[in-house]
Order: C-alpha cells, then structure tokens, then sequence
C-alpha cells in the first residue's frame, strides 16, 4: 500500500513537469497551430546549457534556470523568425505539414550535432539535494521532485497571468481563437507567433532546469519527452493550460504506477494507445472548448 | 508521349544491363539499396502523394512484412517468396485497422496518430521476447541464417545481381501501378480528396472508403519491401517500426516530389548514397553525420521547394520541348 501511495505521489510529481513541459508545447501548437517536432530538441538544448553551466561554472541549477529560460527564448523567437515564417508567409495559409517536415529536419540536425559534440554518454549530475528524501506523514518524497513541481506550478499560474492580464497575453490568445479577426484588429500576428514561441522557449527552458538535478541528459532526451507532450496537449485540450498540466499529472501517474506494476515498455505504448483513443473519440481533450 | 515511352524503354534496358557493366558488388550493393529505398518511397507515395495523406507510420508495413516473412521462413520454411505475399496481406488487414480510427483525423494530426501506431509496433516488438513458440527475441532482433548458393525458393542468392533485378523488377512493378492508378477514375478521386477533402466529399466522393483503400495498396508493397529487406540484409530487429525510418521514407519521396511518379526514385538517389557514404566512410566515430545532412536536406527542401526537386525539372523539360517544337 505505501508502495502504491509512494509510486501514485511520484507519479504526480514527475507528471507536473510533464505537464509544464507540455504546456510550453500548447502554447505554440495551440497559437500558432504549429507542430513543432523539434521542441524535443530545444529542450535538449536547455538541458545540456544547465548541464555544463553547473559543471564547468558550479551554479545551481535553480539559478541558471533564468539563464536557460532567457536563452530559449532567443532561440525560440529566431527559431521561428528564420525557419517557420517564412514558409507561413508564403503558403499564406497554416500549413502543418510542410512545417511538420521543417521542424523534424531541424530535430535531426540539433540533436546529431549534440550527438558529435557530447557523445552518447548519459551524464547525471550531483547536487546537494540530489537523491535527498522528505519524510512526510511516513511517506518519502524525493527534494528534487518536489521543488521542480512547486516552481513549475508557480510558473504555469504566472504564465495564465500574463496570458489574461497582459496586452501581448491578450493578443496571444487572440490570435489563437482567431488569426483573421486579429488581424483586423491591428495586431501584427507573425510577431504574435514569434513572441508565443519565445514564451513557450521560456518554459521549455525552465522545465529543462528542474529536470536536470533527477534525471540523465542525453542528446536524445528529448524525443522521451516530445512524443508524451503531444499525447499530453491533445489529451488535456488544444489550447487549454490548465487542461494540458492535469493531463500531465495523469500520464505521470499512468508512466509511474504502471512501471511499477505492470511493464514500463508496456505503459509506454498503453499512452500512445490512450492519445489515439483521445484523438478517435474526444479530439478536444479533456478541457478544450468545442470549435469549428 | 511517344518520347516518354522511349525514354522510359531506354532506361529500363539500361538498367537491365547496369550488373553486367558493373560488377564491383559494393556498388552493386549500395544499388540495390538504392531501389530499394526507391521502393519503399514509391510504396509510401501511393498513400502519402495520389491521397495526400502525409502518413509517419509507414515503417509499421515494412516491420510487418520482414517480421511475418522471416518468422514463416525460419520456424515453417516457407519460402519467402511466399511469405511476401502472406506479410503484404497481414499488413493491408493491418492498414484497415491503422486506417479507420486515423483517417478521421486531418493533418497534424493524422501524422502524429500514424507515428503513434509506429511507435506502438516498435514497442511490442522490442519488449515480445517469445508467442507461442515463435522466438522473436525483443531488442536483440532475428539473425536469418545464410543457406548458400543461389536458390529462389530460399530467397537468398551468393551473387547480389539476383536481387538486383529482383527489386528493379519490383520498382517498375510499382512504377506502372502508381501510373495506372494515378489515370483511373479512383486515381482522380484520391486526387480530389488530396486537394480539397470538404469539397470532394460534398460532390459524394466517399473519401474514407478510397482512403483505406489506398493505404492498404501502400502498405501490401511496403511489406513485400520489409521480406526483401529481411532476406537481402539477413537481419532484422525492432527499429524496422521507427517512427524515424518512416521520416526516412517519406524524406525520400517527398524530396523527390510527392505524387510524382519518379519522385521516390529521384530522392533515393539523391539521399540512399549520402546514408551509404557516411556509414561506410564515418562509421561509428561520427554516427549522427548521416542525419546532420538528412535533416539539412529537409529543412532546405521544405523551405525552398517544398513541392521537390521533379515538379520545377519538370516545368523546365516542359518548356525546352514547347520551345523546340
């Protein structure tokens, strides 16, 4: 039973980060409608910026996460000033597929020139909260977890902020419900997109840094975590935040007790069974709004 | 027209006497790999360019077909000859039940659903150790005995022309199928649904139907390309179901040009030696150099003529021939 309770609150934990992952996904998918296969990628990226800057510098991860997140935003905003907008300007309409192909090209190309530059080693770091446990009514939760939940909390509330109080968040979501209507409304939509990327790079950055004191960085890393994300944005809702962070929670908890009572492999392919399922049945997700 | 046809005869004898000229068998092997990957982009364009629909499952058909074929051949000794036929039948009855649940979706979605199918695959194949009593070994992957001498019924041959014309017979087998549907009635449909799905349901066009229909057509030829790979490479494992093959795949032909019919044929001559080259050049030591250049070529191609390389050739050879006659 404390097994159970134990593998069910990891499962959340782990889940939350998945969710904040994914919420940096929805962000660009839901916006700009834009499948963004290299996000695996620029996590990666993010990672490793972590990695080294810790290793080589000895700075906490928790600090240069501002780094990482202020980083990928640069990368994000240029990602798709240089590549995807052009090809949006020219079909003149959303054209997923062709994007589809750009982005997983750009996939390729990053995490080999990774692959040559660090080598296939996965590489762990050691913090002083690494491996360190709080015993909790029995329970043992472990600090890393933890911390990278709470402050990816934080940050997913402080993100629905921005989107809701903002000038730019209103123009974001704007476009998101209606690139033509916004348009007419005088907001310059390819700067809404370019923004939107740099925000979800932001994100992306962040969830990269807290992954970092418990997990392994790897250059293919983030393709475990970009093919869940997808599942997790259309299980949660296009477009839905709060919808895309309980998915998260849920998948977590799917990965988390399933490895320990079933088969993980197994689990693997029983979440991609449940995104088909999603996508057959419910195409807006748990929490998505109905539209047409 | 009478032009393409000669063309097209002159290219086929040579390719007919391309092994007598060229005996060397590392190239004759890089050859075959050639066409076989043209192959396997042809398969995927039956699918992916008459139907439009950009499908990133379609390395679950070739696991399918070396998987079936092997298995049949190892434990039953089925000649995989046979065992083509038997996997490309499995594989179009899988298709409808990849097809039906998928084909309600658009776009990026229908890509990231057909990926998951993949991945799907690849998974029970890496974890599946044993059924029944069929060793299917997981990760480790089933190593195909070489039985020697040159023998059909084995489908294993000591001289590497008889695969050579095996899978040239093969691409113009494909070849005339894709022209044959790209001019029929159903062709046109498939071509409307490409175009504007809404509007060719509208005029009673039952797309679903011709859809399933297609990709079964699509996935029967990539199987019988996964029995040709099992039994020319004599080794199979479970990264046959890659979601990342698959983006090879369609790489090819939609470098090419998608729906083109010498598109595939054009990509893999392009991309297959690139692979080839790195591999037996680089190697190990620098492993990922390969997919630096594929995904180079990608994002080059999506960016700058995200049609391929055939239809602007092909506007070209028009107008050289408009001007001469």
């Amino acid at each position: 039973m404390i097994g159970f309770i134990e593998a069910t609150i990891s499962g959340i934990l782990m889940g939350g980060l998945y969710g904040f992952i994914a919420v940096s996904l929805s962000l660009i998918f839901g916006v700009a409608k834009i499948v963004n296969f290299a996000h695996g990628a620029l996590f990666m990226v993010a990672m490793f910026l972590v990695y080294w800057i810790l290793v080589l510098l000895k700075v906490d991860p928790y600090l240069s996460s501002l780094i990482a997140a202020g980083f990928l935003f640069f990368f994000g905003y240029f990602f798709q000033r240089l590549f995807i907008e052009p090809i949006l300007r020219r079909e003149k309409e959303t054209a997923p597929l062709t994007v589809i192909l750009l982005t997983s090209g750009l996939m390729m190309i990053i995490e080999n020139v990774a692959l040559l530059l660090f080598g296939a080693d996965y590489r762990t770091v050691k913090t002083g909260y690494t491996g360190k446990v709080w015993e909790i009514a029995g329970l043992f939760i472990a600090q890393p977890r933890m911390i990278g939940f709470v402050l990816s909390f934080i940050l997913i509330l402080l993100l629905g902020l921005y989107l809701r109080k903002t000038n730019l968040g209103r123009a974001i979501r704007a476009t998101s419900q209606d690139r033509e209507a916004a348009r007419l409304m005088g907001i310059d939509d390819y700067r809404v997109y370019k923004i939107t990327f740099g925000v979800g790079g932001i994100m992306l950055g962040f969830a990269a840094a807290f992954l970092v004191p418990f997990y392994f960085v790897h250059p293919a890393v983030g393709e475990l975590f970009v093919l869940k994300s997808f599942v997790i944005v259309v299980l949660g809702g296009l477009g839905s935040i709060t919808g895309a962070f309980l998915a998260g929670i849920i998948v977590g908890i799917i990965e988390s007790l399933g490895a320990q009572f079933i088969n993980s492999a197994l689990v693997e392919s029983l979440i991609f069974i449940i995104f088909i399922g999603c996508l057959v049945v419910k195409p807006t997700g748990l929490l998505g709004k109905q539209r047409e | 027209m009478s032009w393409n046809r000669t063309l097209f005869a002159l290219a086929v004898l040579a390719a007919v006497l391309f092994p007598l000229v060229v005996r060397d068998p590392y190239f004759l092997h890089a050859t075959i790999t050639v066409l076989l990957f043209a192959f396997l982009g042809s398969s995927w364009n039956i699918i992916g360019g008459l139907a439009g629909q950009h499908s990133f499952g379609h390395s679950a058909f070739l696991g399918i077909g070396a998987y079936v074929s092997t298995i049949l051949f190892i434990y039953w000794n089925v000649p995989p000859f046979l065992g083509m036929i038997i996997g490309g039948i499995i594989a179009a009855i899988a298709s409808i039940g990849i097809g039906y649940p998928c084909f309600k979706l658009r776009g990026p979605y229908f890509a990231l659903s057909t990926l998951a199918f993949t991945e799907i695959f690849r998974i029970i194949a890496t974890t599946t150790e044993q059924v029944g009593p069929v060793d299917i070994k997981g990760a480790a992957g089933i190593l195909i005995s070489f039985r020697p001498g040159n023998s059909f019924v084995n489908f294993q041959f000591a001289e590497k022309a008889y695969y050579y014309y095996i899978i040239l017979a093969m691409l113009i087998l494909i070849l005339f199928i894709h022209n044959w549907i790209e001019k029929s009635r159903w062709g046109l449909y498939l071509a409307a649904i490409r175009d504007n799905e809404d509007a060719a349901r509208s005029i009673g066009i039952n797309a679903r139907r011709f859809k399933i229909l297609a990709l079964m057509i699509s996935a029967f030829f990539g199987a019988m390309a996964g029995t040709f790979y099992a039994q020319f490479f004599l080794y199979i494992e479970p990264t046959l179901f890659s979601s990342a093959l698959s983006i090879e795949i369609l790489l090819i032909a939609i470098v090419g040009g998608a729906g083109t019919l010498m598109g595939p044929f054009l990509g893999s001559l392009i991309l297959t030696p690139i692979s080839e080259l790195t591999r037996t050049y680089l190697g190990g030591t620098y492993a990922g150099v390969q997919l630096i250049i594929y995904g180079g070529v990608l994002v080059a191609i999506m960016m700058f003529a995200p049609q391929g390389i055939i239809p602007p050739l092909a506007k070209r050879y028009r107008m050289l021939f408009e001007r001469r006659a």
